[in-house]
């Protein structure tokens, strides 16, 4: 990472700071990589260079053809009906005047097949990260062991992380499909954790190649204890962080196309975890006038 | 200039040292590099030490002949038995005594970073400050726009973004010192500069964003950190808290030492409501242990609940209008609320049944849940009544809940439980009669 990238702030360090954590790797005095010349993705140390066409990466296959016939049809068809009831399949009165949406519930084996989970035994550490339905079927549970002990492979110097991360929605024929929260302006989750500082992470449609890895992020307390927890989180809270790093220009969270929502935990505890959710959804509040939290400073300000 | 400014700040802070006038006068010029006179390269003037500074030590005299490429050995040779802040900030002075250019630098700082948690010193800022005096002053100021556009002295540069990211990974506020010298080391846009900027933007905006805050320190004893846990997980503030039994050390029949351990309840007067009004035929649980993290420690806690109450025999008890003469409780109105009005998300409310008290044990085992139980029996009597299931399984801790329930206490064996990772658990009956007896 470039200098000016590592002199940024780390956005896990901040969710211990006011708890009394890491994320991914910093490259050991590496100054300029080629990373960052040409913005590649995340290749394990070690792992060879894949040197193949990207028309060679797929594989083609009859049933895997016709499944995909079948699905993206049923999809199309889906769309071209529901736009006779109303946007986004609803009625208009309704999409206009909702103050409340419940984005995820858990209810079902099929709602978990929407997320994606992951640890740092992709980078080669040793946490571990499973989701499973809670009791009743009723809620996720998402558990499992953090450690921190770093790979070794020479360059990572910090480990131990696991997020669990939606998928992206698509739409017909694997185009994708964004959320529309403009009529929102809070999250609501109902959790019950075990006292743990987790961060969420929303990331959204965006326009360059180099703004792919752009999430906003904001931390989630729990409380710990019996109780299921309600947390209000406004969207201007979020701020913009890119691979890790706070950045400097920063500006609120634009609602109009949104891909998918995170949980990530990584304070440098080890040990178990565990994270239970109920809902996750949006809500206008009304009460709630602040546009972003905040403010933009000049860009080489005086010392 | 600026930086004058927090020179001065510094000096009204603390400068009581032992220093010339002449220096004095020296610092009063606006800006330093313009001085003629000898210039503080390798001696910050912000680091003055207020007392005289002894002679340190020449430990290595011997050895000076044979330069120490690898600088942890200078960490292992000059503090061999106790890793203390004195005898880390003693061998950062032997550094700096050692040479006047300061060769190796970079890689001292990045040795001494490394060493820091051995230490103990990883929270301290002055620490940070003084590994921060080791760099020699105003070399690394880029002198025109050309050498701050290319990165001047990059590795220095990067030692220094490296320290201050290491402030970071453990919460450490810099203060006017830290600026004052990266100033002096790598002027007002080097990158070290620009990060410390970020943090004193960032992280006070960050301090207070937790609305459960734990305190940086927390009670040793466990009664007070079973309470401080308790109190925190209740969710109620008029939940009392009562200490059942302190930790002590009794002596057995046959002479063997038996350690009782403490157990910490908690009630609050909702939940010893809603424990009178429940069904005796209806078994309660003690379940646990749930785990709770405090920062760095985790704690255990068990809790009394019971199954949620089915739609059939659930009573809706009209609100008494005495209870409250301000205004009614219930109103009668036919209005209907509109779509831009519905302030409830629409999904099901999962009712997992009353949770009716919490306990925090050192180890729970059934016989120290059962003291606690007839230790609560004393503010709800309705507990002599009531079958009582252990479920003490050490698998993940979910809140079980049985699919099919049976009644009559004889039949709890055959409850179905939801799957768990390594479920070892005992559930025993407790009949009415035999808590009677052990009340007794």
């Amino acid at each position: 990472m470039s200098l000016a990238q590592i002199s940024r702030l780390s956005v896990t360090q901040l969710v211990l700071r006011s708890q009394s954590h890491h994320l991914l790797s910093s490259v050991y005095p590496l100054i300029i990589s080629k990373r960052t010349v040409i913005q590649e993705p995340y290749r394990r140390p070690g792992q060879p260079k894949e040197n193949k066409f990207p028309w060679e990466k797929i594989n083609f296959d009859l049933s895997k053809g016709l499944k995909g016939i079948k699905k993206n049809f049923a999809l199309l068809k889906k769309e071209f009906v529901e736009r006779w009831v109303g946007p986004e399949g609803k009625p208009i009165i309704e999409h206009m005047l909702e103050q409340n949406r419940v984005v995820w519930e858990f209810r079902g084996a099929e709602s978990l097949e929407e997320w994606t989970v992951s640890s740092d035994r992709e980078i080669g550490g040793q946490s571990e990260a499973y989701v499973k339905l809670g009791r009743n079927n009723n809620t996720c549970l998402l558990y499992g062991t953090l450690r921190s002990t770093p790979p070794r492979d020479g360059e990572t110097r910090y480990s131990g992380y696991c997020t669990m991360r939606s998928k992206q929605q698509l739409a017909s024929f694997d185009r994708k499909k964004h959320f529309d929260w403009t009529s929102f302006n809070t999250l609501h989750l109902r959790v019950r954790g075990d006292g743990r500082p987790w961060m969420i992470n929303i990331s959204c449609e965006t326009f360059f190649a180099h703004q792919k890895d752009d999430i906003y992020n904001y931390f989630l307390y729990t409380r710990g204890g019996p109780y299921w927890q309600d947390v209000k989180l406004p969207f201007s809270k979020f701020f913009l962080t890119h691979r890790g790093r706070i950045q400097d220009d920063q500006h609120c969270l634009w609602l109009d196309k949104v891909n998918t929502i995170g949980f990530t935990l990584g304070d440098k505890v080890d040990g178990p975890f565990q994270l239970e959710i109920d809902f996750i959804g949006v809500c206008k509040d009304y009460a709630h006038t602040e546009e972003f939290a905040y403010e933009v400073y000049k860009r080489n300000p005086e010392v | 200039m600026k930086c004058a400014r927090c020179l001065f700040q510094l000096q009204n802070l603390r400068w009581f040292g032992p220093c010339s006038a002449v220096a004095r006068v020296r610092l009063l010029q606006p800006c330093p590099l313009q001085m003629q006179e000898l210039r503080h390269f390798h001696h910050s003037r912000a680091v003055l030490k207020i007392r005289p500074t002894a002679p340190v030590e020449f430990i290595e005299d011997k050895e000076k002949n044979k330069k120490p490429i690898v600088q942890d050995d200078l960490f292992e040779r000059v503090a061999k038995k106790n890793k203390t802040k004195a005898t880390f900030n003693r061998v950062v002075d032997v550094f700096t005594k050692q040479d006047v250019r300061r060769r190796g630098h970079v890689e001292f700082i990045y040795a001494a970073l490394k060493k820091m948690p051995e230490f103990g010193v990883e929270k301290d800022v002055t620490v940070y400050n003084k590994l921060l005096d080791v760099f020699p002053k105003e070399v690394f100021i880029p002198r025109n726009f050309i050498q701050t556009m290319f990165n001047h002295y990059p590795r220095q540069q990067e030692c220094g973004v490296q320290l201050l990211e290491q402030m970071e990974n453990y919460g450490v506020m810099p203060n006017v010192e830290t600026k004052v010298l990266l100033l002096q080391i790598f002027g007002p846009k080097g990158h070290p500069m620009r990060k410390y900027q970020r943090l004193m933007y960032w992280f006070p905006k960050f301090k207070h964003v937790n609305p459960y805050p734990v305190p940086l320190q927390l009670p040793e004893d466990p009664v007070d950190l079973a309470k401080f846990s308790l109190n925190r997980i209740a969710d109620d503030l008029d939940a009392k808290i009562t200490v059942y039994q302190m930790p002590c050390t009794d002596l057995n029949e046959s002479g063997q030492e038996i350690t009782f351990p403490h157990i910490v309840g908690i009630q609050s007067p909702s939940q010893i409501d809603l424990l009178a009004k429940h069904n005796p035929k209806r078994p309660v649980f003690v379940e646990g242990p749930f785990p709770l993290w405090l920062k760095k420690i985790c704690v255990y806690y068990y809790i009394l609940r019971a199954d949620p109450i089915p739609p059939e025999e659930k009573v809706e008890e009209p609100y008494d209008p005495e209870r409250c003469f301000d205004y009614p409780l219930q109103l009668d109105l036919d209005l209907d609320r509109d779509l831009g009005d519905e302030e409830n998300f629409d999904v099901e409310d999962l009712d997992e049944g009353p949770v009716f008290a919490m306990c925090m044990t050192n180890h729970g085992d059934q016989a120290t849940l059962n003291q606690w139980i007839s230790g609560l029996q004393e503010t709800n009597p309705i507990l002599g009544h009531i079958p009582t299931l252990f479920r003490l399984d050490s698998g993940t801790r979910e809140l079980q809940v049985s699919v099919d329930f049976k009644p009559g206490p004889n039949q709890e064996h055959q409850e179905s439980k939801p799957e768990t990772e390594e479920r070892t658990a005992e559930e025993v009956e407790e009949q009415p009669q035999i808590r009677h007896s052990m009340k007794q």
